[in-house]
């Protein structure tokens, strides 16, 4: 059953027609061809938990090692491996495919009343790269080649003279592999957002979240090239022979910097405008008010990124640039504080002029508003210079950037997985259990990240291996890493509350919170076309919208919008989401899997310097693309 | 109701595009049709991202031109102006060919869509291997690993040979598809084809300016 309210007898039919239409491939074949974008992104969901989980066994074992002074858990080599690991993981194969992969994959269709994403097949490519990426990454871990000059990399230090291993080289590769999935994706967002909304859906009635996800997208669209270049640049240092990076042929140390944080800093907002959009259906579904002030908060969303592509060399204070430059850049970072402060009064309007129900999404969500103002406060301390000069580098940064990345970036993650847990499954969580992960994990993760900031006004450097004693960052160390522990703890009794759930919660129904969103208007889980007629959209919070679900109820029974004739959806205007064609959608497909796993033979061939061979596999990417577009949709 | 959502129009008049084939069917179903079709979306998110990767490749020639006294440095030979500025004209011709076999597409002229797609893949072919070669004959004399100048010069010649690769063998493939008839889903792939063709001669615009502003100042 596709809707929530009983159908007729002729409604029930035209579902059932669309499931036979709709419904994939079963068994494992099915998830190795799916172009469902639910499937996708559950996909999404379980590798990058998975990767999350590696990800977190690095922090942890860091941590252990940090816990007392002149410890030896780790060789330092493997010490530099882990850092390098732990911020690769979490931002490229953590945050990024979770919000935008998992939650935008499953979620955005749902929200803006498609059926599926404009480019489904290409949709499915994005998570087979994703895949193969973190196989490839993990890879050289297991080969003890991981890469070992941190997440940014500088030059000189991760050039051939100083790093002669095949760790960078990996770095680059894995970087530029993932980046394709990542570009994909946020160009399908862009897309789907503009062609796919349901009719009447224009730009001023699409729900926040899609406005954080189209800010997220057009920022990983324009800022990952920039990383790719810089990778490229130094694969070619390393492999080729270049000197982009060699200041004695000509190069410069400070263009790997520049291109990398034109990129890096982007990318923090990258990084949490999607939590943006997580919080900003949370706040309405358990406050039952819509967003105050919702234009200025759909353009912050916009703006944060916009501006973020402007303040890049506040991460190089340190390098000797001009008082002009680094005064200029300080006042553009000073800047971000409008749209974030907008955004972080909205929220708190809301809730504070709604009825707040303190569920534990909406809890996880307070705790974000929380997290995300201590780490702004910090980061406008950035804006005045020779305090910048003073911590750079050392564990305030840390404190700093984890209470942005951790705090305002995953905890809205971990909200949304409770807040969507009865969408996806059909169950309700356990309330209680619920409540307690989040207590445990805002406990931990203040005593994990707070005390940095007091060792790195202490002067204790990021990036160290171990520490004498005596220094007085014992106490400080040791509590953040009881911190570490209990922040996985509470992760663990999160996950264990989803799992236990996920059999013995209670039946959810369509629409437990009374949310806003269109989503809630159809079944707990969705049928694989998601919506038995396209529905009419009149505000951005449609499920509210009580006329116009009734409405789509009665187009049901006479079979206005339901387009049976085909595996087909809807294309509307850009701007004013008037109804412009109909178009028939491609099915299941085995070429985005083949050319993600040939794509990952390129790049394995192109990592041992096999270059022909590579070209070789190349050839099997460009006849599985071939292969891919043989047969046409309406074919 | 039914007014409201398709915009005027009813929706029985709402093309379903992708589902058309044959000259008449595709004809009604474009021309009904209010705005680019997604793919022509797509490929415009894909040119926005290229555009920025050779806007970072520009930017890092410059970069590095600014923070050398002398550029190209001393030893390295300075650009040839006129076979380049020649060459690029003559790619340049192919982009009114693809404009050319897309609006034939439009308007059902299957015959002038195959042949135009033709002519522009002899003279992209044409161009191509002229360029291939000359990179060939340059990188042996002046190699790349020279000095930080030839490393820049190079991999933007190559990153731009690399897109017109990839426009031939989409060329390759719109002729093949066209020779079996036209649906819409070949004439969106048409449209978008040319768009990303546009960009490409652009871009080759940019490169070859990028490239002989080392002969200037």
């Amino acid at each position: 059953m596709a809707i929530a309210t009983p159908p007729t007898p002729t409604a029930a039919e035209r579902m059932h027609l669309l499931e036979t239409m709709w419904e994939g491939r079963p068994g494992i074949l099915g998830w190795f061809t799916t172009t469902d974008h639910k499937k996708i992104g559950l996909l999404y969901f379980w590798t990058t938990l998975l990767l999350f989980g590696a990800g977190g066994a690095e922090a942890l074992t860091m941590r252990t090692q940090l816990a007392v002074p002149n410890a030896h858990v780790v060789s330092p080599s493997t010490y530099d491996e882990l850092f390098s690991l732990h911020g690769i993981t979490m931002i490229f194969f953590f945050i990024i495919p979770m919000t935008t992969g998992a939650f935008g994959n499953y979620l955005l269709p749902l929200m803006i009343g498609a059926r599926d994403m404009a480019f489904p097949r290409m949709n499915a490519l994005s998570y087979w790269i994703f895949l193969w990426s973190g196989i490839f990454l993990y890879i050289s871990f297991a080969l003890g080649v991981a890469p070992n000059a941190g997440w940014f990399d500088y030059v000189p230090l991760a050039n051939g003279h100083y790093d002669p291993g095949r760790n960078i080289d990996f770095y680059c590769l894995a970087i530029i592999f993932n980046g394709i999935s990542s570009t994909l994706t946020a160009a399908q967002f862009i897309v789907t957002i503009f062609k796919s909304r349901a009719p009447g859906m224009s730009f001023n009635r699409m729900p926040l979240f899609c406005f954080a996800f189209l800010a997220a997208s057009a920022g990983l669209l324009f800022a990952l090239p920039l990383l790719t270049a810089d990778t490229i640049f130094l694969f070619l240092d390393r492999n080729v022979g270049t000197h982009f990076f060699d200041v004695a042929s000509g190069g410069s140390a400070f263009l790997w910097q520049h291109l990398f944080w034109m990129f890096g800093h982007p990318e923090v907002y990258i990084l949490i405008v999607p939590a943006f959009g997580i919080a900003t259906e949370i706040i309405p579904a358990f406050t039952q008010r819509r967003v105050t002030a919702f234009p200025l908060v759909a353009i912050a969303e916009l703006l944060v990124v916009f501006i973020g592509f402007g303040v890049w060399a506040h991460h190089m204070y340190a390098t000797g640039m001009a008082t002009i430059t680094a005064v200029f850049f300080g006042a553009a970072t000073a800047m971000v504080v409008i749209p974030s402060t907008i955004q972080v009064f909205a929220w708190c309007m809301t809730m504070i002029l709604g009825t707040a129900r303190f569920k534990t999404p909406l809890l996880f969500i307070a705790g974000f508003i929380f997290m995300f103002v201590m780490g702004g406060l910090t980061g406008i301390m950035f804006v005045a210079i020779p305090f910048d000069q003073a911590v750079t580098d050392t564990y305030f940064i840390i404190a700093h950037f984890h209470y942005i990345i951790f705090g305002a970036a995953v905890f809205p993650i971990f909200g949304g997985m409770y807040y969507w847990f009865p969408k996806v499954t059909g169950k309700l969580y356990f309330e209680l259990p619920g409540q307690i992960s989040f207590w445990i994990l805002f406990v931990g993760t203040n005593l994990l990240f707070f005390p940095m900031h007091i060792v790195g006004l202490l002067g204790m450097p990021r990036r160290q291996y171990t520490y004498p004693a005596n220094l007085g960052w014992e106490s400080y160390n040791l509590a953040e890493t009881i911190g570490g522990y209990i922040t996985a703890a509470g992760i663990l009794l999160l996950l264990g509350n989803l799992f236990v759930s996920y059999f013995r919660g209670e039946e959810a129904g369509p629409d437990p919170w009374h949310g806003a969103t269109l989503e809630w208007t159809t079944t707990s889980p969705p049928p694989p076309y998601n919506y038995a007629v396209i529905p009419k959209v009149s505000s951005a919070y449609a499920n509210w919208d009580e006329e116009d679900r009734a409405e789509d109820r009665r187009k049901l029974a006479t079979g206005v919008l339901v387009l049976q004739e085909g595996h087909e959806q809807v294309a509307v205007t850009p701007v004013d989401g008037t109804l412009d064609e109909i178009v028939e959608m491609p099915h299941d497909s085995p070429w985005p899997a083949l050319l993600g796993l040939s794509l990952f033979l390129v790049f394995s061939m192109l990592v041992i310097g096999k270059y022909g061979v590579a070209g070789c596999f190349a050839i099997g990417c460009v006849l599985s693309l071939f292969g891919w577009h043989s047969k046409e949709p309406q074919e | 109701m039914t007014d409201y959502i398709a915009g005027g129009r009813r929706l029985e008049d709402v093309p379903k595009t992708t589902k058309a084939t044959g000259v008449p069917a595709v004809q009604y179903a474009v021309a009904r049709r209010t705005g680019p079709p997604a793919a022509w979306w797509g490929m415009l998110m894909l040119i926005s991202s290229e555009g920025v990767l050779f806007a970072a490749m520009m930017g890092t020639f410059f970069y590095l031109r600014f923070n050398d006294p002398q550029w190209p440095p001393k030893g390295d030979p300075e650009p040839k102006f006129i076979i380049p500025l020649i060459m690029v004209a003559v790619l340049s011709t192919t982009s009114p060919m693809m404009q050319g076999a897309w609006r034939a597409a439009r308007e059902g002229r299957l015959m002038m869509v195959r042949g135009l797609l033709f002519l522009a893949l002899i003279v992209q072919s044409g161009y191509f291997a002229y360029e291939v070669t000359d990179f060939g004959h340059e990188i042996q004399k002046t190699p790349i690993s020279n000095d930080a100048y030839t490393s820049a010069h190079y991999v933007l010649l190559a990153a731009d040979h690399a897109h017109v690769f990839v426009g031939i063998l989409f060329n390759l493939w719109l002729i093949w598809k066209f020779s079996r008839g036209i649906t819409t889903y070949r004439a969106n792939a048409l449209q978008a084809i040319t768009l990303y063709w546009h960009f490409v001669v652009l871009l080759t615009w940019a490169v070859i300016g990028t490239i002989l502003s080392a002969a200037v100042g």
